[in-house]
């Protein structure tokens, strides 16, 4: 297809898809309506199961099997990153040099970045109690860490992370997921049953499964970002020579 | 707690697995990595096949199922996410456990270097593709399914580049997965449509909530949508752009496992979708789906089945006859019957057992050869005739639907239920499978025998498959075991499916559940009529079925016969035949070749194309 045509394919289609779209969602029900079925469901169930976030309770006990499912997504894209962008043979490796840093930067590095963890381990913590949780948290702690890179150069920031232990981590954290899920089974309930104790409503151990779940994704979001970054930034910093998709 | 309750494990297992070979993939190696990856998807295997024979052989009332997390409904409502445990749901988890347990056999010790830090990367992500595809088979929701579709393209897109040394199958992988992330959005937009009209996840759910409305253009919008990301993942025309770049750069094991299971997964869910979203009150009427999706389905078949003929890459060869065999299944799907569901349940496992029997030959010629094309191993690979050469042979015709190979069966049994709703499938079933494995047949005369001339080189466009990369880098070395047996038994299993006593009385029940709104939404929780009647079980093999798949045999073999010995004939007509075959050759085949330029823009703009396509065509006939 020449370039011509596939454009007029393309708006084409894309008309007609639009126009389709936005007739369909006139159909829509309007905002502000009293009906939300599932919102009323959820929110009476969250209250039973003494969970103060009804989005966390969602997310970790009543539909913990989608989030099983979306963090193993982040896992496999973790393991993919590892498969894909590994050193080829026809790669050499370099060392990074320094980088020079204006002073006010590093100080605002040096200063940001312990708090930057802290907020994503409060966010992480608290995932069952107030907005936010594992996924929030995770992407903070792995942005924390990165602060390194803006703020100093790349030589602190792989200094910062040692690569095994987040690897190790991370698919001990997508692990833990899935066999907390067990507790159920061999307490001879459902797979992801909350069986635990559900504790006090609004207190940090509350909620049975869902602070132990939260902490498991939080783990695993932080470790796998920071390792799917590391991955691509190696490519960028580190190996020289060859090139993926090259000269051949 | 019932067997049903270990559902979810389909999903657990392989993923602990997976987990647990990234942990300590390092510390035990290359062997232990192995040794860990057959043990969980032999787990895997064994709990589906507890499950499918708990399933398949009738349970007084409705098809079992189990809410994951116990939220139960209570007065048929519940927060939850339900696994359902029907025959075919189940069955489609089973098949894929069962090649994955193939493809672990097959690739012992497969790849020479695994990433340095993490030797077990590989398998793990084969075990990821595994729960993302056994997931999406027993779900009863909606969004959970869009999430564990999501989880096996990751995984698959990942699987599909691996070979990173290359650059060719970094592009592939990446055309793949930018095509399939684009469906996958559609589908989300239109789950996003429905959930705001019923506040619903479920399927049975949603597909109850609809019954409220009329059926309007969001309803239309939101099925289109949907059934994008899964027409996409089946690879139907015009969606199907990827999958032959794909298929062709994949490392073998992958494509067994894209062209046994996966690209059939695609069909599956969109039948399923259909079924318990769609087929009531305020859904789309069955004339409008049958109509058009059965279109789709013929015309995949036809633009399979030609691309087929003309490939001598061996890989793009077997992906293109796999679109074939997908447009045939889309219109068994498509028939909207109970025995049209049992037929493409049934040749989806048999072929499931056929092609991926020919993509591990391949590999083995691969292997040995480091080639891939047909022309280039005229007659050099004589010295595996009597292995590999008889189980490719074997291949083709099961591909081609030779009794009593399962894909005959179940061949004859969708050939059926579509013949006597529209005669003229009939024949498009027989042509389709005669001619792709014709080509099959072809290239093992050309390769094992060296038999007629050797090919010239053709003008036009096309992909040799010469300078491919050996996947095992050990020249000289002899055929692994493994990578014979693995075949071989998977051909048998073929075979076995066709013989075995009772078939049809299992496919049949198993096609009549999944057709039956009913049985779906009393075992999703919701009131209703609940079990209906069982139907007649269907007969093994009928002498129509056998007649029409020794034709389709009698076709293959004919076809191969004269593309191998014809050009050497000599005398008028021959002649005349051959010039009227390149002058049809460069007016209809030429052309269509040309579309498949392999361009990722040009994938896009056919998504587009067909996204709207089906829009206007649902819209007009609502």
């Amino acid at each position: 297809m020449t370039r011509r045509a596939r454009t007029r394919l393309f708006l084409a289609a894309a008309a007609v898809i639009a126009a389709v779209f936005a007739l369909a969602c006139l159909r829509l029900p309007p905002f502000g309506t009293q009906t939300h079925p599932y919102a009323d469901r959820a929110v009476e169930a969250t209250m039973r199961q003494r969970t103060a976030n009804t989005v966390s309770s969602v997310n970790f006990d009543q539909r913990a099997f989608d989030t099983l499912g979306e963090e193993t997504i982040l896992f496999a894209a973790v393991l993919g990153a590892v498969g894909l962008l590994r050193r080829t043979a026809d790669e050499r490796r370099t060392r990074p040099r320094p980088v020079a840093v204006l002073p006010s930067t590093r100080l605002f590095g040096a200063v940001m970045l312990p708090i930057t963890l802290l907020t994503g381990v409060y966010i992480v913590g608290h995932g069952q109690l107030s907005p936010g949780g594992g996924f929030q948290g995770g992407v903070i702690l792995a942005t924390g860490v990165h602060l390194s890179y803006l703020a100093a150069d790349y030589r602190v920031l792989d200094r910062l992370r040692h690569r095994e232990a987040l690897d190790r981590a991370d698919a001990l954290a997508a692990g833990t997921f899935a066999a907390l899920g067990l507790i159920g089974l061999g307490a001879g309930a459902a797979y992801l049953q909350n069986v635990l104790h559900l504790g006090t409503f609004n207190q940090l151990v509350s909620g049975g499964l869902v602070p132990y779940i939260n902490a498991a994704v939080g783990v695993e979001v932080a470790t796998g970002v920071i390792v799917i970054l590391a991955h691509f930034l190696d490519q960028t910093e580190e190996f020289a020579g060859g090139g993926k998709g090259g000269s051949r | 707690m019932s067997v049903v309750d270990l559902l979810p494990l389909t999903v657990a297992i392989p993923l602990v697995g997976a987990a647990l070979l990234a942990l300590s993939g390092h510390w035990i190696r290359r062997m232990g990595c192995d040794i860990l990856t057959a043990l969980f998807a032999t787990a895997q295997a064994a709990v589906l096949l507890v499950l499918w024979l708990h399933t398949a052989h009738g349970s007084p009332g409705h098809s079992p199922a189990s809410w994951v997390g116990g939220w139960t409904p209570h007065r048929g409502e519940s927060v939850g996410i339900v696994l359902v445990g029907d025959p075919v749901g189940v069955g489609a988890a089973l098949l894929a456990a069962l090649l994955v347990l193939a493809v672990v056999a097959y690739s012992w010790r497969y790849f020479d270097e695994p990433p340095a830090r993490m030797p077990g990367t590989f398998p793990a992500l084969v075990l990821l593709f595994e729960a993302g595809m056994c997931g999406f088979a027993v779900t009863g929701d909606l969004f959970d399914a869009f999430v564990f579709f999501e989880l096996m393209g990751t995984a698959a897109y990942a699987l599909t580049g691996y070979r990173v040394e290359d650059p060719r199958p970094v592009q592939g992988a990446l055309t793949f997965g930018l095509v399939n992330s684009l469906g996958a959005y559609c589908s989300l937009l239109g789950i996003g449509l429905l959930y705001a009209r019923t506040g619903e996840l479920g399927m049975a759910q949603i597909g109850h909530a609809l019954g409220a409305h009329r059926t309007d253009l969001l309803t239309v919008a939101a099925f289109v949508l949907v059934l994008t990301g899964l027409l996409v993942k089946a690879a139907v025309v015009p969606f199907h752009f990827w999958l032959a770049d794909a298929h062709a750069v994949a490392p073998t094991p992958v494509c067994m496992l894209l062209s046994g299971v996966m690209v059939e997964l695609g069909v599956y869910g969109a039948a399923r979708v259909y079924w318990t979203v769609f087929s009531g009150a305020g859904g789309i009427p069955a004339p409008a789906v049958r109509g058009v999706l059965v279109c789709l389905g013929v015309v995949t078949a036809l633009l399979g089945a030609v691309m087929c003929w003309q490939q001598r890459h061996l890989k793009r060869l077997l992906a293109f006859s796999t679109i074939g065999h997908v447009g045939l299944f889309l219109v068994a799907a498509a028939l909207l019957d109970p025995e049209g569901a049992a037929g493409f349940a049934l040749y989806v496992a048999g072929h499931a057992g056929a092609k991926a029997a020919l993509f591990a030959l391949t590999g083995v010629l691969l292997d040995q050869y480091g080639s891939v094309d047909v022309h280039g191993l005229f007659g050099r690979a004589k010295a595996l005739r009597r292995s590999v050469g008889l189980l490719f042979v074997a291949g083709g015709l099961a591909l081609a639907g030779l009794p009593p190979f399962g894909t005959g069966l179940g061949k004859s049994f969708a050939e059926h239920a579509a013949g006597s709703w529209l005669p003229v499938l009939t024949a498009l079933f027989v042509v389709v499978s005669g001619v792709t494995g014709g080509a099959v047949l072809r290239a093992a005369l050309r390769m094992f025998a060296g038999a007629g001339r050797r090919p010239g080189e053709s003008g036009g466009p096309q992909t040799s498959g010469e300078g491919e990369e050996p996947e095992v880098r050990d020249p000289g070395r002899r055929v692994p075991r493994t990578m014979i047996a693995v075949p071989a038994v998977l051909l048998a299993a073929c075979l076995a499916l066709g013989l075995a006593p009772g078939v049809g009385g299992v496919f049949g029940r198993a096609g009549a559940l999944f057709v039956s709104r009913a049985d779906y939404q009393a075992a999703a929780g919701l009131p209703g009529p609940g079990a209906t009647a069982p139907p007649p079980p269907l007969p093994d093999w009928t002498t129509a079925g056998v007649a029409l798949g020794l034709l389709s045999t009698a076709l293959a073999v004919g076809l191969a016969a004269v593309a191998v010995w014809g050009p050497a004939r000599r005398g008028a007509t021959a002649r005349a035949a051959r010039r009227a075959l390149a002058a049809c050759s460069r007016t209809l085949v030429l052309p269509l070749r040309g579309l498949h330029s392999g361009r990722l823009g040009d994938d896009v703009a056919w998504l587009g194309a067909g996204v709207a396509a089906l829009l206007g065509a649902f819209s007009l006939l609502r």
